[in-house]
């Protein structure tokens, strides 16, 4: 694998119009070319505001972006002309949504619409653009793909929507595909399918993927790199071995004892007591401060930055951390 | 386990018909096909399956919010698919359902107390300075502060939704309480509380407890017993560490399979299933799983197979249940690292502190 940067966010912030402090605050992360970042957290922890900012898909205003970079083979996402966007987006950037009923268009056959986004990026002829949506409805593995191009959406099961959802990001080969919740709204079944998909056709172009998930199993399952989310901060970032068998920040830790287990030791669940800040009101200190059995009267006063811990690409921001140092005191 | 039966269906059906076109049949969808079930007093027993099986309906027929089309619902002795409404009424004291979306079942012009109140109400339980007591009891257990009574439903979070749909069936001390899918509209640190809330509270209320889910996590955690339903059947049912370990029907244990286990490396790729759940309005013939089954044979296609004990309290309707070996999830006991032991234990043990210290206002 190489380790060649695809994408490099620093400092990214967003806050809504008309409160004191960024709900996406200081975000620092890189992407390299070909892997799969994990980015994890519960509602309202950011993951996917910080998704529509790189794609210059955030609703402007409320929100508006007060700063950082986001460096995408050498062009700053979050400075990019609205018409350099247009040209990116689709093409050397694909998306793929939760809800594809909502994110594709009903009124358009699902071949046409993956035709489109072919055309409008490649000089392709009509005939050519078909053949190729003919070619990406194989690949994710549709059945009778030859019917299916003239099909419409609503004609299709959320699995097969989501799978076209998929052929459409992926039908210009592009270097970095964001996937919001992509199969959050289908069963496990079906699920599993499309995540073995998405794995498959991962490998085979090289594609580098932001997705964007709260389920903890599924980022074990497909994250090369892990960003845990809370609040609009990253409390922790590193590979997923790091995050799962070496864990260290206390809403990391949380977030996996609350997930009941498959063994079933019948043990009562040990939770995170309390709830998410408003996004309105993010406190000054750690946001996690709060909730957390380790927080002190610095904690809340002052916001923990990310230093580094273990490896290099293992990161927590905690002021606690290394927390077994807790036992002794 | 008391094997005390507190509820039973015998051979329910709910057919839903579509309008009849200007020729031929009108298009039946049976969401529930002939469905026994036996419920004992005091276990949870949840019913797991993905969309479409039927699992929502078979809840509402439980308790009759819908009336089935045919077969019976036993309570105490009595049939509930045909009692009278005034009856029904009296017999929903011990009959309550906890819903998916508490926001769209809890009335959003009522205060907080007013809805908790409202089943004593319409139930004539105690006078005005009791069911205050009760409400104010049951707000405490359900971990909401007294404050909240007069507020109103649009200004709190789904978790405390929840919170306030379970005191709300459970104001009246029901017997048997159904919940559909109480806990995934939730995220997980709140999935947690709630989860930890309704066994509280069912060890506390020697409540009988039916989870509809199709999280299989949350099942394995909660359930006692488990009956997995596929378009409007069940395939199987047994207890649930022996039925996760060991399931007999092949759909069991591709769902088993599907499960994204939080653990590096844990599960191997390939996806156990093909193909969509079938049309419930086009059933397949024979057995209703065989187009998506890896191991139908030609018997399959043909023979609908019938819920037959496979083992001590298992049942499994397959052909092949007997000579099939399926993977399930084997318990490995360490699923984590050393390191990450550590630190569960660190925090399960400061949290505890932090709880002992910090009393609840």
């Amino acid at each position: 694998m190489t380790t060649e940067p695809l994408l490099q966010v620093t400092g990214l912030g967003i806050r809504i119009d008309g409160t004191e402090r960024d709900l996406v605050s200081d975000l620092t992360f890189t992407l390299n070319k070909g892997e799969t970042l994990c980015i994890v957290g519960e509602s309202g922890c950011g993951k996917s505001l910080t998704a529509l900012a790189l794609m210059g898909l955030l609703a402007t205003p409320p929100l508006r972006v007060t700063g950082g970079t986001a460096d995408f083979r050498g062009r700053d996402l979050l400075t990019l002309p609205a018409a350099e966007m247009r040209r990116l987006r689709g093409d050397r950037i694909g998306m793929i949504f939760q809800e594809p009923m909502t994110s594709l268009n009903p009124a358009l056959k699902v071949g046409d619409q993956i035709a489109e986004a072919v055309r409008r990026h490649t000089g392709k002829s009509e005939a050519e653009a078909r053949a190729h949506a003919l070619e990406m409805l194989r690949r994710v593995r549709i059945p009778a793909p030859e019917t299916r191009l003239d099909v419409y959406p609503h004609n299709l099961s959320g699995g097969m929507r989501q799978r076209v959802m998929i052929a459409m990001a992926l039908a210009n080969a592009p270097d970095l595909v964001l996937a919001d919740e992509p199969t959050t709204a289908l069963d496990v079944t079906i699920q599993a399918q499309v995540l073995e998909l998405m794995r498959g056709l991962q490998r085979d172009t090289g594609t580098a993927m932001i997705l964007i998930t709260h389920d903890l199993g599924m980022v074990a399952e497909m994250a090369d790199m892990v960003a845990v989310m809370y609040a609009g901060q990253m409390v922790e970032t590193g590979s997923a071995a790091a995050i799962f068998d070496d864990p260290q920040h206390p809403y990391t830790i949380g977030l996996m004892s609350s997930m009941p287990g498959l063994d079933g030791d019948g043990d009562r669940l040990v939770t995170i007591p309390g709830v998410v800040p408003p996004a309105r009101e993010m406190p000054g200190g750690c946001r996690f401060a709060a909730r957390c059995p380790f927080a002190d009267a610095q904690c809340a006063k002052v916001p923990p930055t990310l230093p580094v811990a273990g490896d290099v690409s293992h990161r927590v921001a905690c002021w606690k951390a290394p927390l077994d140092a807790q036992v002794a005191a | 386990m008391n094997t005390e039966i507190i509820l039973e269906t015998q051979a329910l059906q709910k057919r839903f018909t579509g309008r009849k076109p200007f020729f031929g049949e009108a298009k039946v969808v049976r969401a529930v096909d002939g469905i026994n079930l036996k419920i004992r007093r005091g276990e949870t027993l949840a019913i797991v399956g993905e969309s479409g099986c039927g699992k929502s309906t078979l809840a509402r027929l439980l308790v009759r919010l819908m009336s089935p089309s045919d077969g019976t619902v036993v309570y105490q002795g009595r049939n509930i698919a045909n009692v009278p409404a005034e009856d029904m009424r009296h017999l929903r004291r011990d009959l309550q359902f906890i819903f998916q979306d508490p926001f769209s079942s809890l009335n959003p012009r009522m205060t907080i107390g007013a809805l908790i109140e409202e089943p004593l109400l319409v139930h004539n339980i105690g006078d005005r300075q009791d069911r205050r007591a009760k409400v104010a009891a049951m707000l405490a257990r359900v971990g909401l502060p007294a404050s909240v009574i007069d507020r109103y439903p649009h200004e709190f979070s789904g978790g405390q939704r929840q919170r306030i749909g379970i005191a709300r069936a459970l104001i009246t001390e029901p017997k048997v309480v159904i919940g559909d899918e109480p806990v995934s509209a939730l995220d997980v640190s709140i999935q947690a509380q709630v989860i930890n809330i309704l066994q509280d509270l069912k060890e506390a209320l020697g409540l009988t407890l039916v989870i509809i889910a199709h999280d299989l996590a949350v099942v394995r955690h909660m359930a006692d017993r488990v009956a997995v339903m596929y378009l409007g059947e069940i395939v199987e049912q047994g207890p649930v560490a022996d039925l996760f370990a060991n399931p007999k029907h092949p759909y069991t244990a591709a769902l088993i399979a599907a499960i994204p286990v939080a653990q590096v490396g844990a599960r191997s790729a390939a996806a156990q299933l093909q193909g969509d759940p079938p049309n419930p309005i086009d059933l397949p013939t024979g057995c209703r799983f065989h187009p998506r089954c890896p191991h139908a044979t030609e018997v399959c296609t043909t023979t609908r197979p019938a819920l037959a004990a496979t083992g001590p309290d298992r049942w499994a309707a397959c052909h092949h249940a007997a000579t099939l070996s399926l993977q399930g999830h084997a318990a490995t006991g360490q699923t984590r690292s050393a390191a990450a032991q550590a630190r569960f234990d660190l925090y399960r043990d400061r949290s505890a502190d932090a709880a002992r210290t910090t009393t609840p206002t």
